[in-house]
């Protein structure tokens, strides 16, 4: 039977070599867009909890919008020893995030002032990779580290002193001198408009805030364990007032993003499933309509209805190996070639905005989502096939003989 | 010459024996605004080792009928028998069973598969049977041999005269050992010549392997090859000759 539907599929060469571009070229689209999207929120996830966010935070429950954590943990260090103790957590910080207002000779801006432990930020994000003037904060010195935009817009430079004011403990506000040591360049508008970083024992000094933090950011071995290790983290926590989360609780944009993408992907795959499925039914019924006669004979020789319908589900099998194949070589090809020079995409200009985030991204492949894209080809073929096929299975053999 | 592997294992050569088929009040009407009896109460007995032509002009019901014994058509009302088994009403994939140990099939329009070569073509029956590979392969040459055909074996049907291509067909209705050979108008599409030929070969198979042989035919010439020639008009018998040799 192989051998007979191997060669019933190139009877009419030129139709199936159209199947099969159909669905290979079908198929080598749904992986590219696969790609594109997974690569396009791999860097999202990379680059928001790389540069800031981190991949487990541990800060107040009664927090509006966690994003923003604007309580103050009084007794941090029970979970600071919690996140030492874990062995999944590569490395962790504290920290002090909010806002208040940077004062140059010329100006005052609101800014988004973050106090960090410098040598543990280092590892933990990557904002020192980013200084283009100066150098990244060390903990010993008064300095401050901005964004070029603020710095710009306030007309300070690398040396020069500035004031950065926030409210005390006490009500009152407090205010410090800086001097610029570090100018980042993210590309962001938000990181380099907005952010100004400084060591986080000055913070404390300045709000009157001995020992106390808003945040532990942390990062892990493994962020595909971000759900479990913040789970694990809010379990040992307690009912208490601090607890913890996971990226995807803190940058719910990415996540809003995300399903948005995969809602987008998930209405083209079924477009082009639909059309490789349709055009699989047409070629069938093609098929169908011109052997109609041989289908006949073959009833008439022996073989049974079920032989018949098998047949025409092996020629699908065999058509729909064929097209995924070249699908699978097609798409990989593609990932492949934009895996190594990159893709330009306008949307990375978009993200920019928020976040620093690269024009180029670098497709990578995502097998198991290829893997289900090729399986479901491959299926949608047979399936394509089967209304035609039990029609064949139907047939009355003297019927089909005299067909024409 | 030897017993061939494809004939019948029991036939008596060219010896006319007990009935085979037996056709009881066969008729067939075909549905439709207009219903049309293409047979009307047919009662007929072919017997193992015959050589019998249904005889008629177009619109007899010879083709009904051979449809209706090869069951490839079911009938309206009667029933038919192969060896005391009444088949006219079996399931589909009982009646394809039956089809494929015991019924050849021989088309006016040859009908092989056009993407199999030759050989392939008449060894399917046996690939439908299951019959592995060397076995069939062996069936199959073997009885290409027997229709002269063997040096044609892989050749594709459009690589193939109507002549060669009507004893490829003849070998892949015999290739099986069925008990009988059902042939619609065989040498229709042939010219006289190449149909003549045909006709030798089918009868050289019945005199020598004990085939039984039940074709139809409108001509003459065909029809005056046969040993027994069964007269059909508007669906009814009208009559028989035993022509003895």
């Amino acid at each position: 039977m192989l051998m007979l539907a191997w060669r019933n599929v190139w009877r009419n060469r030129r139709r199936s070599l159209i199947n099969v571009a159909a669905m290979g070229f079908g198929l080598a689209a749904i992986m590219f867009g696969q790609s594109m999207m997974r690569s396009l929120q791999y860097q999202l996830i990379e680059k928001a909890t790389g540069s800031f966010t981190g991949h487990v935070r541990i800060q107040r429950r009664d927090i509006d919008e966690p994003k923003f954590p604007d309580k103050f943990m009084t007794n941090p260090e029970p979970a600071a020893k919690l996140l030492e103790n874990d062995p999944r957590i590569l490395v962790w910080g504290r920290r002090i995030q909010l806002t208040g207002l940077v004062s140059a000779p010329k100006m005052s801006l609101g800014a988004l002032i973050c106090a960090v432990e410098p040598d543990k930020e280092r590892l933990l994000t990557n904002m020192s990779t980013y200084i283009k003037e100066g150098v990244y904060l060390d903990g010993k010195t008064k300095g401050v580290v901005m964004g070029r935009k603020i710095a710009n817009r306030l007309d300070v430079r690398l040396g020069e002193k500035v004031v950065l004011m926030a409210q005390a403990a006490d009500g009152s506000m407090g205010a410090e001198v800086f001097r610029v040591v570090g100018i980042h360049e993210t590309g962001s508008e938000s990181f380099d408009g907005q952010m100004v970083w400084i060591p986080l024992s000055a913070m404390q000094e300045l709000l009157g805030r001995p020992g106390q933090v808003n945040q532990l950011a942390a990062k892990l071995k493994d962020i595909d364990q971000a759900a479990a290790v913040a789970a694990d983290l809010d379990a040992k926590l307690g009912p208490g007032d601090v607890g913890a989360l996971s990226w995807r609780s803190i940058d719910k944009e990415i996540i809003g993003i995300q399903a948005f993408q995969d809602g987008l992907l998930t209405i083209v795959l079924g477009v082009v499933f639909a059309i490789v499925a349709l055009g699989i039914l047409n070629t069938q019924l093609m098929s169908l309509f011109e052997r109609v006669r041989e289908f006949g004979v073959l009833m008439a020789i022996g073989a049974r209805p079920r032989w018949i319908v098998r047949l025409l589900v092996v020629e699908s099998a065999l058509l729909g190996s064929v097209g995924t194949a070249f699908g699978l070589a097609l798409g990989t090809a593609l990932i492949g070639h934009f895996g190594r020079y990159g893709l330009r995409l306008p949307v990375g200009e978009a993200f920019k905005y928020f976040l620093p985030f690269p024009s180029v991204i670098f497709l990578r492949p995502s097998w198991s989502m290829h893997s289900f894209a090729c399986a479901t080809v491959f299926v949608v073929t047979l399936l394509a096939t089967l209304p035609p096929a039990l029609r064949a299975g139907r047939l009355k053999p003297a019927e089909a003989l005299r067909h024409v | 010459m030897s017993k061939p592997a494809h004939a019948p294992a029991s036939a008596p050569h060219a010896r006319v024996e007990h009935p085979l088929v037996e056709i009881r009040g066969v008729e067939k009407i075909y549905p439709g605004g207009a219903k049309v009896a293409a047979v009307r109460g047919v009662d007929l007995v072919v017997r193992r080792g015959e050589f019998t032509a249904l005889a008629g002009p177009s619109g007899s019901g010879k083709s009904t009928l051979l449809n209706l014994i090869g069951t490839l058509d079911r009938p309206t009302k009667g029933e038919i028998v192969y060896d005391g088994r009444a088949v006219a009403h079996l399931d589909a994939d009982v009646l394809a069973d039956f089809r494929l140990g015991a019924l050849g099939f021989v088309f006016q329009a040859y009908n092989l598969i056009p993407v199999l070569t030759a050989v392939e073509n008449v060894e399917y029956p046996l690939v439908l049977r299951g019959v592995g590979h060397e076995e069939r392969r062996a069936s199959a040459l073997e009885a290409l041999k027997h229709v002269g055909l063997e040096t044609m074996a892989h050749r594709r049907p459009d690589l193939l005269s109507g002549g060669q291509q009507q004893r490829v067909a003849v070998a892949r209705a015999i290739v099986h050992r069925p008990a009988l050979v059902l042939a619609d108008e065989p040498t229709a599409n042939l010219d006289s010549k190449t149909g003549a030929a045909l006709l030798d070969l089918m009868e050289q198979l019945n005199q020598e392997h004990g085939v039984t042989f039940l074709f139809s035919s409108h001509d003459p010439a065909v029809l005056a090859r046969a040993r027994r020639v069964v007269h059909l008009l508007d669906g009814t018998l009208h009559g028989e000759e035993v022509r003895a040799r």
